[in-house]
């Protein structure tokens, strides 16, 4: 083609391509709408006629809570609320979790969500750190926030509230070998290239399981003891799922995980030597999940509903048991074979927002400098 | 020159010469050729938006933070990465200003630091390596050997370029795990055991996996269209087979070869998941940092990153284009090479010797391509009592039972294959366009080719960050937010991933397609639009129908862009309702994963065929 034509026909179709730009912009957003729409009036079917004077509850969470192939709360919890409350509850699982939320605010955008559940401690750090206004509003009156286990507060500013945790331990393969029980143990000769860990930085499990070497050897003697562990062949992978089927695959005998897995093996029917539960030093490192409003959400009044909901002692068990997790109050009711599988450790350890501020991401970065580098 | 004056002509003769009985028809074909001449600029124009609109002002909004720190534009986050040796090595002591001599000794001493950028490209080299060694038997088995199946083996090479990263990772730690089917088979032959998992060999077999298939298809279409009679005349003048095929058919060959190698480096160069799975952290690549960046919204670092990584990917992809300019055969390949029988027709060395390699090079693809795969079929079969068609019946239930907010398998076919056609429909004109761009004389088209394979080489997560904030949040016009949700932005990151292998798949042979016969038809007054439809399409038709098949292959294996851009459920894919069944029992993932094999491989098979007879040209 030459020039000259490509310039004239160029001019004259530029403005149609920016029409049609427009117009595509325009169109999908409001089919983006009518999809949303369609969406709560096809989960709404189950209370009846929606839309009418009934309120609605959009809840964020990660994907995990509602949509995991084994068992997850969500369905039970929506079912359970709306037949309560005569409300409509939306679930929402953007695949960025947290982050999704951040950078809706911080592009100025609505959020759509009225409060987010699985919240953890680096969230809260990661929100403060990057946004000045915050994301959340305060807690305010929830009604049996005073049940919860008095270690698992985890927001000094009051704005999360757990809702249940889980305790980050070995598992091992007793057929294989025999977890140590202390950290040190791990060093031993006879110990080399059996644990299997996470990337920190990526993976909740990995990042627990150096927080707590942290916790053991202080900011300042914990690279150090990964700088042996590494020695005696420790394996990083990425995702903890990565890590769980090397470990099934017999890859080496032992992986971080949760104190929970039991529960899942005896779903199985998998052999239970198979899958036994250590935690170093007597301690578990706890990652109690929480809650918490948006800020300016449309219907915090019902969100704060919806929060005391789930403390409630029988929603607290049925919530433990379907997701696998320990209940966040003392006041759960708990099946009584729930806690021969699910194991609690003697001693929980965990580090506080204070804490984590300002040094947690230090901590991995210095890590992940030790340990990469080429 | 005719095509210089055709646009007046053609318009204002056509109107003139209509005679009084079908005035209609001549208007209809005046509109029809208007929209003809008009309709390579129009495309053109249309691919230039859309590119701008949703692949380069996106990720621009995500590069920009490199250099805008608080309002403020700075070199500082580049002059910091490239001073520091965790990044750089032992380059990085230039920039800190110590003497080049120095540095240079360093770099050649065994104990040198590679940094992180250094070892991303020492594995992918090693990893390119990897791939063409296994890819180039099989063009050659493909190209020059008949046998029963070939065309349903060859539109199968696709099949590992489409696996997401968590099937491979399975699959490779049944096959190659310590408990996998290598040691099961050395163990049975006497041999020793192999521990091949969390090694970098375990990451670059792994990535031959998916890119030796890439390889070898680019380069059977090469082969496929290399001239008999070039070869035949030099075998006449006396030339042995050995030396025609040096002199002949390996010119032809290496802008292929390099071109699946230039595109393995890239790939492999920004790669994550796989290394992080099957290697391990202390091999950790550019893109793990970057991804990680990104998650603690660690911006300006995270985009510095993505830049160099793009920076070199492009340098590569730049220095490949340059290349392949200059050594692209003019050829009007109208007869293919004859294909020999797989079965030797007579015990001699010289029909033996090739048979030979090709068998055991059949053993070694075997155990790197067929064996991860079928893992992964026998682990969808697998469960605590041996095997049973329970994962299978978990799909049936999710499928039936689930609630909506739940990702269902069947929705996740039907929406990856909708998506598939739809970016395919998107992907294909956008790359035949860009490469009739890029054919035409003009100073900096490598420049611009480049350019415009730039999606090729930007790290996905930050495409990904990129069209959420420019596509899905849109931008304030006025009192309104033009933005573009669902579907339609993952049409478009689809499209805009498949392009360029529409491109480098097709510009090659129009760039052989003899231009007489353009010229030709441009003289007796065909439009552009309808010379490149009559006359070069059809000439590279097997490269059209190649690159179509990697748009679709693109489309349906994506996964980083299309989970950011999903607004709900009803927009998953099989990949990622595959990433959504992974729990503690892997089972109901790889049973979504077979149903992504069946589904994608019927698919592929569909698409070979439209290819018609595969004569080459």
């Amino acid at each position: 083609m030459d020039r000259r034509s490509f310039l004239t026909a160029a001019g004259a179709t530029v403005s149609v391509s920016f029409a049609g730009c427009a117009g595509l912009g325009g169109s999908d957003e409001s089919s983006t709408e009518a999809s949303s729409t369609d969406e709560s009036t096809a989960t709404g079917t189950s209370t009846g006629d929606a839309g009418d004077v009934e309120e609605t509850l959009v809840v964020g969470t990660y994907s995990a809570f509602v949509d995991s192939p084994s068992t997850s709360p969500g369905a039970w919890v929506k079912q359970r609320f709306e037949e309560e409350f005569d409300a409509r509850l939306i679930w929402q699982t953007p695949s960025n979790e947290v982050n999704h939320y951040i950078e809706r605010r911080n592009a100025g955008v609505d959020i759509e969500a009225d409060m987010y559940l699985g919240l953890n401690t680096d969230h809260l750090v990661r929100i403060d750190e990057n946004l000045d206004d915050g994301l959340f509003a305060g807690v305010g009156d929830v009604a049996g926030q005073d049940d919860i286990k008095p270690g698992l507060q985890f927001d000094p500013d009051g704005r999360a509230i757990p809702y249940d945790t889980g305790y980050i331990s070995l598992v091992f393969d007793g057929t294989e070998t025999t977890a140590p029980e202390t950290f040190d143990g791990l060093l031993a000769e006879e110990h080399a290239g059996d644990l299997i860990t996470q990337n920190p930085s990526s993976s909740a499990t990995g990042r627990a399981f150096l927080l707590h070497t942290v916790k053991q050897f202080g900011p300042d003697g914990y690279l150090d003891y990964w700088s042996d562990l590494q020695e005696n062949d420790v394996r990083v992978l990425g995702s903890w799922s990565d890590a769980y089927s090397a470990w099934s695959g017999g890859e080496a005998p032992m992986v971080v995980s949760y104190s929970t897995d039991q529960v899942f093996a005896d779903q199985n029917d998998a052999n239970l030597e198979e899958h036994q539960i250590r935690f170093l030093n007597d301690q578990g490192y706890a990652n109690p999940e929480g809650m918490a409003v948006f800020d300016g959400a449309d219907t915090p009044d019902l969100a704060r509903e919806f929060m005391s909901f789930l403390l409630r002692p029988e929603i607290q068990g049925e919530i433990a048991v379907r997701n696998v997790q320990f209940p966040a109050t003392e006041s759960a009711d708990l099946p009584e074979d729930y806690a021969e599988l699910a194991q609690e450790p003697p001693e929980p350890v965990t580090f506080g927002y204070d804490e984590l501020k300002g040094s947690v991401s230090g901590w991995i970065s210095d890590w992940e400098r030790q340990f990469a580098s080429n | 020159m005719a095509r210089d004056s055709d646009g007046g002509a053609d318009g204002g003769g056509g109107g003139s010469t209509g005679t009084a009985n079908s005035p209609s028809r001549e208007r209809g074909r005046t509109v029809r050729n208007t929209i003809e001449r008009r309709a390579i600029v129009g495309l053109a124009v249309a691919t230039i938006a859309l590119l701008l609109g949703i692949f380069y002002y996106p990720v621009a909004t995500v590069f920009i933070d490199s250099v805008l720190v608080d309002g403020r534009l700075t070199g500082r986050v580049f002059v910091s990465i490239l001073r520091d040796p965790f990044y750089l090595g032992e380059p990085a002591r230039l920039l800190a200003g110590e003497p080049v001599g120095a540095v240079i000794e360093s770099v050649l001493s065994s104990d040198r630091r590679l940094g992180v950028i250094g070892f991303t490209a020492y594995q992918a080299a090693l990893s390119t390596v990897t791939s063409v060694a296994l890819g180039l038997p099989a063009a050659y088995l493909l190209a020059r050997f008949e046998f029963p199946g070939r065309r349903t083996l060859r539109s199968l090479t696709i099949l590992p370029f489409v696996l997401p990263s968590i099937m491979v990772g399975v699959g490779f730690v049944a096959t190659f795990g310590r408990n996998g089917t290598l040691n099961a088979v050395l163990g049975a032959l006497g041999l020793g055991q192999v521990n091949l998992l969390f090694t970098l060999e375990a990451v670059v077999i792994a990535h031959a996996f998916y890119n030796a298939p890439l390889v070898a298809r680019v380069t059977t279409a090469a082969w496929e269209s290399v001239d008999a009679s070039a070869v035949e005349t030099a075998r006449s003048l006396g030339a042995s087979p050995v030396r025609a095929f040096r002199d002949v058919v390996a010119p032809q060959l290496y802008p292929s070869v390099l071109m699946g190698a230039a595109l393995t480096f890239v790939f492999t160069f920004s790669t994550f998941p796989i290394v992080l799975a099957l290697g391990g952290f202390q091999l950790a690549t550019v893109e793990v940092f970057v991804y990680r960046l990104i998650r603690d919204l660690e911006y300006a670092e995270a985009a510095a990153l993505a830049l160099i990584e793009l920076g070199i990917s492009l340098g590569l992809l730049y220095a490949y284009l340059r290349y392949e300019a200059k050594h692209t055969v003019r050829s009007r390949g109208i007869r293919p090479l004859p294909r020999r029988p797989l079965t030797p027709p007579s015990f001699s060395v010289r029909e033996l010797l090739p048979r030979l390699g090709l068998a055991v090079y059949a053993v070694v693809a075997l155990a790197v391509f067929v064996a991860p795969i079928a893992s992964m079929v026998l682990a969808s079969l697998s469960g605590p009592e041996g095997l049973t068609l329970a994962n299978y019946q978990f799909l049936i239930d999710r499928q039936t039972t689930g609630a909506a907010f739940q990702v269902q398998p069947w929705d996740a076919v039907r929406n990856s294959l909708l998506f598939g056609v739809a970016s395919l429909a998107v992907a294909l004109p956008m790359g035949v366009v860009v490469a009739v761009l890029t054919t035409r004389d003009y100073r900096g088209r490598k420049l611009v080719d480049a350019v415009a394979m730039a999606p090729l080489a930007v790290s996905g997560i930050v495409v990904g960050l990129g069209l959420l904030r420019g596509l899905v949040f849109g931008v304030e016009v006025g009192d309104t937010r033009l933005a573009v949700g669902g579907g339609l932005a993952i049409v478009a990151a689809h499209a805009v991933a498949g392009y360029p292998f529409v491109v480098r798949t097709v510009a090659p042979g129009l760039e052989g397609v003899d231009h007489t016969l353009v010229e030709s038809a441009r003289a007796l007054g065909a439009p552009r639009a309808r010379a490149l439809l009559d006359i070069e399409l059809p000439l590279v038709w097997p490269a059209v129908i190649a690159g179509a098949a990697f748009a679709f292959a693109i489309s349906i294996g994506e996964f980083s862009a299309t989970i950011v851009l999903a607004s709900g459920t009803n927009q998953f894919t099989m990949p990622i309702a595959i990433e959504r069944f992974i729990g503690r029992r892997l089972g109901p993932a790889t049973a979504m994963g077979v149903v992504l094999l069946v589904v994608t491989s019927a698919s592929f098979l569909l698409i070979d065929r439209l290819g018609g007879d595969d004569v080459g040209f």
